[in-house]
């Protein structure tokens, strides 16, 4: 039995996944140690981060077809309604110290970001897509593909025409000394956000997995018609899943306010980085999508430490093309591409 | 214009056809032709905008010539303009030699990326080649912007203009020649062989492959074809405005492109051009008039993209194609009352 479990390990880190999980560990601690363990405190912030907005994508991918390049307009969404929450907050606190309600202000920054996210994404789906199911399912992806382009930018520019084309951001979330773990400092809001960021993903793994509703989503992946054949109300299955999807990605621009500012355009790095991992890891693997996302994000980190600002768009770009060329199916060898080729 | 299958037509309509056009297709041409010399499009702001809107609608074609009839939407066609427009203003620079040489090196330049795309991303297909070229596209931007060296990045490169006067006139007669050759020679390329192929591949590419339809040669040929195309046009954008940015190559370009060859409707290479120029007339005039509400123009393309692909994915071209058939049933029905 034990022998057996250890000799499937090593087959596995001989495959490319292990080889590129190993080989992606190790350069971490050769970094860190190289140029100190910020590297590392970045990489796991925002790789939780960009893991949660890629099982966004790959959500929604997997159970509608929908490739979803407006996605980054989701998290900016996020980033604005918490910075619209919390602003007006601090402010006050400025003039009336308040321990309680500066505790509660970014908690309740984050939850308002996903709760945008999550009306965003159903009326999205109830307006748009709910629309375009019941009219034409004929070329379907390309269709869906143009119409989250045209989404992305109507998204943008109303940020710019309404909100202005400013940098709206906080400084901090909590104001309390950073912690320290051996000589290193790191701030309490990082700590909180890469756990934010787990505990979305242990949500989701758990919905996905052991609840109704998880089952109802993944009954409507496979077969749509089997699905409406047993009674699941498909088309509620559809706005739920674009919900969840959209709700993750708030979640990720509401939490990573005090990196990322929000602006009109704020999006598309966060896209950029979701199609990245996605691309890495394998069309519609979700579970692989937790490690794609640290993968990227120090890759990012990486090549902005060592190569300077500008080049963590290049670099990885040309790996992620050769991926794309030599392993169509990602690093770890999914099997789910039918639909990606029509 | 030209989609019309069925037709053995004489004279000048059959002659037009040979060269991928048709008497309506004739007249709006010279009605291009004359458009800047008429009031009140002879100002040098209309004439302007005209020039934009052919610079659209030229790249709309080449555009849709891949993603159209091959189903490979090339996410990455403003880098592929930028190569171009790049290519030609540092040759033109660094050599002295007059722009309307080096336009067409920059094509070339264009054209042999087309070709390494072309062959790089042959197994891929659908949502894979979208994001390889998309991918292509973001890489080529971000070289643009950090080799400042070469192409000064964000500052912008100057490029000599194509000529001396003060009046947009000529370019515009260039620029319409420059799409007329586009549109031609891609239309030629569709009526003949080739474009049956691309057509079988784009609609079942296994079906293709078992008719011996050989799929490589032929994507490579489109792609080649399509970039080359780009590059020429880029090449006459970075003429024209006289400063060339790293923006130029970014998505929102390729965006702009793609939301006028499907507003003008796929499978047909003129849709491009009769939507083009309504449509940046349009925006222009919305940007000009409402200048306090920045991004409004796109605003308005975002919603029509979304209109299109919701309520009428065919376009222009399909309206009136179904406009034309549906006269054509009409006479045959009257046709077979009178037999009877």
């Amino acid at each position: 039995m034990n022998n057996s479990r250890s000799i499937k390990a090593v087959e596995w880190l001989k495959s490319s996944g292990g080889i590129t999980v190993t080989c992606t560990i190790l350069v971490a601690l050769a970094v860190s140690i190289h140029k100190g363990p910020y590297v590392l405190v970045n990489t796991l912030v925002t790789g939780g981060m960009w893991a949660l907005m890629a099982i966004g994508v790959s959500l929604l991918f997997g159970v509608m077809n929908i490739s979803n390049f407006a996605h980054g307009e989701y998290f900016m969404i996020g980033s604005l309604t918490a910075y619209y929450i919390m602003h007006p907050l601090k402010e006050y606190l400025l003039e009336t110290p308040n321990s309680f309600l500066a505790f509660i202000t970014p908690v309740l920054g984050i939850a308002g970001a996903t709760l945008a996210g999550v009306i965003a994404g159903i009326l999205t789906d109830k307006l748009i897509f709910a629309q375009l199911r019941k009219r034409n399912r004929e070329g379907w992806l390309l269709n869906c593909f143009l119409i989250t382009i045209g989404l992305s930018i109507i998204l943008i520019n109303l940020h710019m025409l309404i909100f202005g084309n400013t940098f709206k951001g906080v400084v901090n979330y909590w104001d309390v000394p950073s912690l320290a773990l051996g000589d290193v400092y790191v701030s309490v809001d990082r700590v909180v956000v890469f756990f934010i960021a787990m505990l979305a993903i242990l949500f989701f793994w758990y919905l996905m997995m052991y609840t109704t509703l998880g089952k109802k989503i993944r009954a409507v992946a496979q077969d749509e018609n089997g699905a409406r054949m047993v009674g699941i109300p498909v088309n509620r299955v559809y706005s739920t899943t674009f919900a969840l999807a959209c709700g993750f990605a708030a979640l990720a621009g509401g939490s990573l306010l005090f990196m990322f500012p929000s602006y009109p355009t704020v999006g598309i790095a966060p896209l950029y980085n979701s199609w990245f991992i996605i691309i890495l890891v394998g069309f519609g693997n979700v579970a692989g999508a937790v490690p794609g996302g640290f993968m990227i994000a120090l890759f990012q980190v990486v090549t902005r430490t060592y190569m300077g600002e500008g080049w963590e768009n290049v670099i990885p770009m040309f790996l992620i093309s050769a991926i794309l060329i030599f392993k169509p199916y990602g690093i770890f060898e999914t099997k789910v591409r039918s639909v990606w080729e029509q | 214009m030209t989609q019309s299958t069925n037709e053995n037509h004489t004279g000048l309509s059959g002659l037009l056809n040979k060269i991928c056009l048709s008497p309506l297709g004739l007249l709006g041409i010279v009605f291009l032709f004359f458009l800047p010399l008429v009031p009140p499009f002879n100002q040098d702001y209309m004439i302007r905008w005209l020039i934009s809107g052919a610079i659209v609608a030229a790249a709309a074609i080449s555009f849709d010539f891949s993603a159209g009839y091959l189903g490979i939407v090339n996410f990455g066609y403003a880098a592929f303009l930028g190569l171009g427009g790049y290519t030609s203003a540092i040759l033109s620079n660094t050599l002295g030699i007059s722009p309307f040489i080096t336009i067409f090196f920059g094509a070339l330049m264009a054209a042999t990326l087309g070709v390494l795309t072309g062959i790089v991303s042959l197994r891929l297909r659908g949502m894979f080649a979208i994001c390889f070229t998309w991918f292509i596209g973001i890489a080529l931007m971000g070289l643009c912007m950090k080799w400042d060296w070469l192409t000064r990045g964000p500052l912008g490169l100057q490029c000599t203009p194509f000529f001396e006067s003060n009046s947009s006139l000529p370019n515009y007669y260039l620029i319409l020649a420059i799409m007329l050759l586009t549109y031609l020679a891609l239309g030629l390329m569709i009526k003949s062989n080739y474009g049956l192929a691309f057509r079988a591949i784009g609609q079942n590419m296994e079906a293709a492959m078992t008719s011996g339809v050989h799929p490589t040669k032929y994507r490579v040929i489109n792609f080649t074809l399509s970039c080359f195309f780009a590059g020429l046009i880029g090449g006459f954008y970075a003429h024209y405005y006289g400063i060339l940015t790293p923006e130029l190559m970014h998505t929102q370009k390729t965006v702009e492109v793609l939301v006028i060859a499907y507003i003008g409707g796929r499978l047909s290479l003129w849709g491009g051009i009769v939507a083009a120029f309504p449509f940046i007339f349009a925006m222009e005039l919305l940007r000009s008039s409402l200048s306090d509400l920045p991004g409004i123009n796109l605003i308005i393309y975002g919603v029509f993209l979304i209109a299109i692909m919701v309520y009428y994915p065919g376009g222009v071209a399909f309206f009136f194609k179904n406009l034309t058939s549906r006269k054509i049933r009409r006479k045959e029905m009257q046709q077979a009352s009178i037999a009877q």
